[in-house]
């Protein structure tokens, strides 16, 4: 008959704790998040999507050589050896492990990685992300370019003179030493350097041509 | 329901037909009685959900509609709506299309004498309580219909539980009701809400009344087959007890049904414990509509209470055990029942005779 009654004073008590602790929890903040709405912080080590400063990128492939499942895929062209323009960089998300490890490998550490991790999505062609902040060339690209290929013709026109001014001495000098012995054929190789002097400008203006190729033709001169 | 009857009986062009009369006093208020039913599961089912979530740190639904996803029972209405209606091969058809109609007239019916203000009641019956918990058990039958009509074993476990269970756990209800009529003198609920006018609500009237109020408590929470007496529809033993073939509408008829019966034993509750419409320590005047209005307002808010009660329970324990469902219900329950029904009587009918001699 004890134990009858010490069970159910004891049914009692637990129910009763047992009720105390669920309304302890009805008032007490829902440990929930909302997840569009709020999103719970991340640690500033974590590696989300990628982030390119394109700025600094020079294309050397690095990253995508780095790549264990290779889902980087650069195409890039260089005007006058220093301007890189980027036509594709693309990273494959259906493939991307988010290792980082091309991130360590970026020489010019321009190749992040953001917290950005919701890449839910209904077609898994979108996953393929172009992560350019522009594609070819910007203004300031081109006006860069102009200057170097400026500086690049100033620097042909500078050679080329320097080139005829050694031929004409050259010239002078074989002048000099068969003076005399052949006076009719002393005379055109002058001739036809001037030629070729006032030949290269007019060219240079007209077409703005890179200046390697014209430097060929002096130095076959040469 | 005599007035809308006269009020019908009045009007011209009925008042020569009774037969009319009564088919439309009759369907206005069904009419009446669905839509408290369905407003009222709708409600209970949300804050199911949210009191649930709370209670385990969570949310519960927060997107459908604006506020606090108040439209969800709605969308999952709808979602059971358009559910494909499943028929088991071999089921016993007859049966197992009933099932669910017997069962959710079984709830309905109860609505009948249940008053919810002062005159707002179908039919004051002065057998009231008698009448529930008789309609009540009705739907035993509609559940061993569905359980045997399904063909499926776990099923047919599942409706000789809930046989057994509710069978057991009448007796401590009906006991308990026993003390509230003994004391108010009447089988009508009106008349027992009347009797604990001006704040002797009767579960702190005296404390037989209170351990009768806990036992019916506990024994209504048994008898619809709610955790943690829900061992009928057991998911861990029997898949999901009587209703495992049931899909889309039928299992949606099901699920009102039992948040029905909820609606059915807290409106007993709070009628025969907690005073009905009547406030603790005012006295309110039930003689304009507003008047009645706002008591139906405050029976209400107390049976929101009681059903807030019972999930508070639910979210609390775990499942009982076949064998400790059983142990509590005949060896608890029923003596204590017992205990209050006889107490109660001797309190009441001589006690405070003699204890004027006794000090």
């Amino acid at each position: 008959m004890s134990a009858y009654f010490k069970d159910l004073s004891e049914g009692i008590v637990t129910t009763l704790k047992g009720m105390s602790v669920t309304l302890k929890h009805l008032f007490s903040k829902p440990v929930t998040v909302q997840y569009p709405d709020e999103k719970i912080p991340i640690s500033d080590a974590y590696r989300g999507i990628h982030e390119l400063k394109q700025e600094g990128c020079r294309a050397c492939n690095l990253c995508a050589k780095a790549c264990p499942v290779e889902c980087i895929d650069i195409d890039s062209d260089r005007h006058m050896k220093r301007v890189v323009e980027l036509k594709v960089f693309s990273v494959d998300y259906n493939k991307c492990i988010f290792c980082g490890l091309c991130t360590e490998a970026c020489p010019t550490d321009v190749l992040l990685m953001t917290k950005e991790y919701d890449l839910a999505t209904e077609d898994r062609s979108t996953l393929v992300r172009n992560i350019l902040e522009w594609v070819g060339l910007r203004d300031e690209d081109r006006e860069t370019i102009k200057k170097l290929e400026e500086q690049a013709r100033k620097k042909a026109e500078e050679e080329v003179r320097k080139q005829t001014l050694e031929a004409e001495e050259k010239a002078e000098k074989a002048e000099e030493e068969p003076a005399g012995k052949a006076g009719d054929k002393a005379d055109p190789p002058p001739a036809e350097g001037k030629a070729s002097k006032k030949k290269a400008p007019k060219k240079k203006e007209a077409g703005g041509d890179p200046p390697e190729e014209k430097k060929k033709p002096d130095q076959e001169e040469k | 329901m005599k007035d809308l009857i006269e009020f019908f009986g009045g009007l011209e062009f009925l008042s020569e037909n009774e037969f009319l009369t009564y088919l439309l006093a009759y369907a206005v208020v069904l009419g009446a009685v669905f839509a408290i039913y369905g407003l009222f599961a709708m409600f209970a089912i949300w804050m199911e959900r949210k009191v649930s979530a709370h209670m385990q740190s969570r949310l519960g639904p927060m997107r459908t509609g604006a506020w606090h996803g108040w439209a969800q029972p709605i969308a999952d209405a709808i979602k059971l709506f358009v559910k494909e209606d499943i028929w088991p091969a071999k089921a016993d058809r007859i049966l197992w299309l009933l099932a669910p109609g017997v069962v959710f007239a079984a709830a309905l019916a109860c609505f009948v004498a249940l008053p919810i203000s002062e005159g707002w009641v179908v039919n004051d019956l002065n057998l009231g309580v008698f009448f529930v918990i008789a309609i009540a058990s009705i739907e035993v039958v509609g559940v061993i219909m569905a359980g045997w009509g399904s063909n499926n074993k776990w099923s047919l476990f599942g409706a000789i539980r809930q046989g057994a269970q509710v069978v057991s756990y009448e007796i401590p209800a009906a006991l308990a009701l026993m003390v509230p009529i003994l004391m108010a003198g009447s089988f009508s609920l009106t008349e027992i809400v009347d009797a604990q006018k001006g704040g002797s609500w009767y579960i702190w009237y005296s404390p037989w009344l209170l351990i009768a109020g806990i036992v019916y408590f506990l024994a209504s929470i048994a008898g619809c087959k709610r955790a943690p007496f829900d061992i009928p529809e057991a998911e861990s033993e029997l898949v999901a007890g009587f209703h495992t073939e049931y899909s889309g509408l039928r299992f949606a008829i099901f699920f009102m049904e039992e948040y029905a019966a909820v609606l059915v034993v807290s409106a007993i509750f709070a009628t025969a414990f907690l005073g009905g419409w009547h406030l603790p320590f005012v006295e309110l005047e039930f003689d304009s509509f507003w008047m009645i209005l706002l008591g139906a307002m405050i029976c209400m808010a107390k049976i929101v209470f009681m059903v807030f009660l019972q999930m508070w329970l639910r979210w609390t324990l775990p499942r009982l055990r076949v064998d400790q469902v059983m142990a509590l219900g005949y060896k608890y329950l029923t003596p204590f029942a017992f205990l209050a029904v006889v107490g109660a009587a001797i309190y009441e009918f001589a006690a405070w005779r003699w204890i004027p001699f006794v000090f």
